[in-house]
């Protein structure tokens, strides 16, 4: 006989771990985003040191 | 700003070695949870979750003091890497805490009759959830200069109501059940449960540390283009004189 709790205990664990991965998923696309603001924020910095520097 | 930016490089946030450890520990504790241990009598099948709760609660508390240990650090040395280091943990703080908090809840909803009672245990977690969501919320709103400090204190005391969440089942009579480790003569847990339990604390330990290394990269990130962002302006400000 199937016990009649089995539901919870899936619903748990799919909950449990889809909460984690989705945060690790969601920080991991935001590092992404920030490295490419970083990158152009750099390069802009540089382009501002060349026009100060002319 | 080359150093600053030296420091992130195309290397990713988790090693490889830690990511296939981790992905390694999920699927055998999974095994273990659902292939080997076996049933626990009074309980029945429900009480399997109990290898995902606690674990999740061992991360939450651990990352508790983690962050509190690193605020403490920032209020001594002023490095704004015990700052990142601190918010990274206060935010994997929340996420561990909800799944401690929401699989302790499916699980009571059976056992219990109810999801929810206002108990020692039960209260006093969701005070500490509550304090880290303060934490995460305040955390923008603070002025910049002084964030760093005003938040290193909010999670001195989130740290501070940890032994109060750990010792609430032993020092008042709660509704949770009695500690199973360390909770006196009639405690303690037969073999396989506790080698479950023990290698899911492992398997949930390598998991929080991946989650904490991106989570941490990020805050560097995020202080880093807020550097750049007000060098940029201060170097329009020179042009524009």
């Amino acid at each position: 006989m199937v016990d009649p709790n089995l539901s919870w205990l899936f619903w748990g664990y799919a909950a449990g771990w889809l909460l984690i991965f989705a945060y690790l998923f969601s920080i991991s696309r935001k590092e992404r985003s920030l490295r490419r603001k970083v990158a152009e924020l750099q390069e802009a910095m540089e382009e501002r040191w060349k026009q100060k520097k002319a | 700003m080359k150093e600053m930016l030296s420091e992130f490089d195309d290397r990713p946030a988790i090693p490889l070695w830690l990511l296939a450890a981790a992905a390694v520990a999920m699927v055998v504790h999974l095994y273990l949870i659902f292939m080997w241990v076996p049933t626990e009598a009074t309980m029945g099948i429900v009480q399997r979750l109990f290898y995902f709760h606690v674990p999740a609660a061992v991360a939450q508390f651990t990352a508790c003091f983690v962050g509190g240990v690193a605020a403490i650090l920032y209020l001594v040395k002023r490095d704004p890497k015990y700052d990142d280091l601190s918010l990274a943990c206060n935010e994997t703080v929340l996420v561990f805490g909800l799944v401690n908090v929401g699989l302790g809840m499916l699980w009571a909803k059976p056992i219990w009759g109810i999801w929810w009672t206002w108990d020692p245990r039960l209260t006093s977690s969701f005070v500490l959830l509550f304090l880290y969501g303060a934490y995460l919320v305040l955390r923008p709103a603070a002025p910049v200069e002084s964030r760093g400090v005003v938040c290193a204190v909010v999670c001195i005391l989130g740290m501070a109501d940890v032994p109060l969440v750990y010792l609430s089942n032993r020092l008042f009579r709660t509704q949770h059940p009695a500690p199973v480790l360390g909770g006196g003569p009639d405690s303690g847990l037969a073999p396989p449960i506790a080698a479950t339990l023990f290698f899911g604390m492992f398997t949930m330990m390598l998991l929080w540390w991946c989650v904490l290394l991106v989570r941490r990269r990020v805050a560097r990130l995020e202080r880093a283009a807020e550097d750049l962002t007000r060098r940029s302006h201060e170097l329009e400000d020179v042009r524009s004189y």
